[in-house]
């Protein structure tokens, strides 16, 4: 019976680590913004004072993201004194876009006031 | 007034007073409007104060966001927030019927405004505020404009009733002039037609050669149909407003004086009487029933085919004159008792007879029905109560 447990146990940590393996956000974005010190959520904020609504904000940061300038960037100047324009993504297309999806599910605004 | 006079001048005033009414309706829609626009222009200054205020509360909110995730409250107003793609954020409004593309609006029992951010704090780039609307504006328009309709109408309807009459002025000068010509035309009738009928009756038929005598009867029965056209047209002008003389008599005996009056005339013409004469007493005033009968007659003998039946019943209560002639179309008799309305430009005469015979038959309060068959006749029914 331990034995049974321990090996479910065991499979379902894998499948978890497979799961999170598979989500190119936290593969990507996270590690990433971790390592350079910015907020994911501050960057959504800064995000959705230029961009609004959920389509703008994910077309708008899908074509930074693949073709990164400095005055396109949700950022602002001061950002850029002290950190470098990053490189472009190597994400393809659908990747992007999952990113992105799980991006605006995780950081909304809407559904989150009272 | 004359009944196509009566119809055209209710014609034009119904077209007036449709106009008119249209015109007021549209003055005062675009005054409610006007004023409707006047007081969301008074309510948009303090609008935009409170949307402001609610901005800044937003940028804050933004800032702390999710730390503190309450969304700013007033007691003045409520609001709502939306973002580029017109998706709601939040909202505390009573009204969520919005439009974006108005910046202030009534709607519902309620008043929006609209603000655009030009930051798009919690991504909101539409604002919303929300006001109660009190209506009291709306009693206080409705009143000015119940007055001022109320006022133009009376105005309008001064001014129609005086246009009315100019309109209709041409119409009563020609009848007038008609009913003048006719007036001076019977004093001079008179005279000659007294002379004619007189040596008329002198002469005695018999006594002519059958040629003479046929010519005779047409100058006999010419004669006579003038002699109704006279009394026509003395009644209608002399005698048409004097006071009946009602008196007890036999309709049968005027019917049967009145047809032996007509008799050379329809036999000049060639018809054919059929008479059925039953006792019938009335009372009415003589001389006017006289015209009655001899209108009809004079009718059912010049509107009748060649060789046609003249029919004539009298029973009591009732008198019917019927022809075989060509009868009347339903659009025909809806004017058949129009004065100086003509059955046939063919047949001449004034147009009077038939108008003469509906005004004795209201002032005896008697009825009459027509019923005619295009082609085949018409038959003229008098109903009165028996005495």
């Amino acid at each position: 019976m331990h034995k049974i447990v321990f090996l479910f146990l065991i499979l379902a940590a894998t499948l978890t680590a497979k799961s999170a393996e598979q989500n190119p956000f936290d593969r990507n974005c996270v590690p990433c913004h971790t390592s350079v010190g910015v907020s994911l959520r501050k960057t959504f904020m800064n995000a959705l004072l230029v961009y609004s609504g959920k389509e703008n904000m994910k077309a708008g940061l899908a074509y930074f993201l693949r073709y990164p300038r400095k005055d396109i960037s949700v950022m602002g100047e001061k950002y850029f004194a002290t950190h470098a324009l990053k490189e472009p993504t190597t994400l393809d297309r659908r990747e992007l876009e999952e990113a992105l999806e799980i991006f605006w599910e995780r950081y909304k605004v809407i559904g989150h006031l009272r | 007034m004359l009944r196509s006079e009566r119809r055209s001048l209710l014609r034009f005033l119904t077209l007036y007073a449709l106009m008119a009414v249209a015109v007021v309706t549209l003055v005062s829609y675009l005054y409610y409007r006007s004023s409707e626009r006047i007081m969301l222009l008074e309510k948009k200054a303090m609008m935009a104060d409170y949307a402001a205020t609610q901005i800044r509360r937003l940028e804050r909110l933004h800032e702390r966001f999710p730390r503190e995730r309450t969304y700013p409250r007033d007691p003045r107003f409520r609001s709502a927030i939306y973002d580029v793609e017109y998706r709601q954020i939040f909202s505390t409004m009573r009204n969520n019927a919005v439009d974006f593309l108005r910046d202030i609006y009534r709607k519902y029992g309620v008043i929006h405004f609209v603000k655009l951010l030009d930051r798009y704090y919690l991504g909101a780039k539409y604002l919303f505020i929300e006001i109660p609307d009190d209506r009291r504006w709306v009693a206080s328009t409705v009143r000015k404009i119940a007055l001022g309709a109320g006022g133009s109408l009376l105005l309008l309807g001064i001014l129609g009733w005086y246009l009315a009459r100019l309109f209709v002025r041409p119409m009563r000068d020609s009848i007038e002039l008609l009913d003048r010509f006719i007036k001076d035309t019977t004093h001079d009738l008179n005279t000659p037609l007294s002379t004619i009928l007189a040596n008329v009756e002198m002469i005695d038929p018999a006594r002519l050669a059958p040629e003479d005598r046929k010519r005779f009867e047409r100058i006999e029965g010419g004669a006579r149909s003038v002699s109704t056209l006279y009394e026509d047209l003395k009644f209608a002008t002399l005698e048409s407003e004097r006071p009946l003389q009602i008196e007890p008599f036999a309709m049968e005996e005027l019917v049967q004086e009145r047809l032996e009056f007509f008799e050379p005339l329809i036999r000049a013409r060639g018809l054919r009487i059929h008479r059925d004469l039953e006792h019938a007493p009335i009372r009415a005033d003589r001389q006017a029933m006289a015209r009655v009968v001899d209108n009809l007659l004079s009718n059912a003998v010049k509107y009748n085919r060649p060789g046609g039946t003249v029919t004539v019943r009298v029973g009591p209560g009732i008198l019917e004159v019927a022809d075989t002639g060509r009868g009347m179309d339903p659009e025909t008799l809806e004017t058949l008792f129009e004065r100086y309305r003509r059955g046939d430009d063919a047949e001449g005469g004034f147009g009077l007879g038939l108008d003469i015979v509906q005004r004795i038959l209201r002032r005896h309060r008697f009825t009459i029905e027509v019923h005619s068959r295009k082609g085949e006749g018409s038959r003229f029914t008098i109903r009165w109560k028996e005495s």
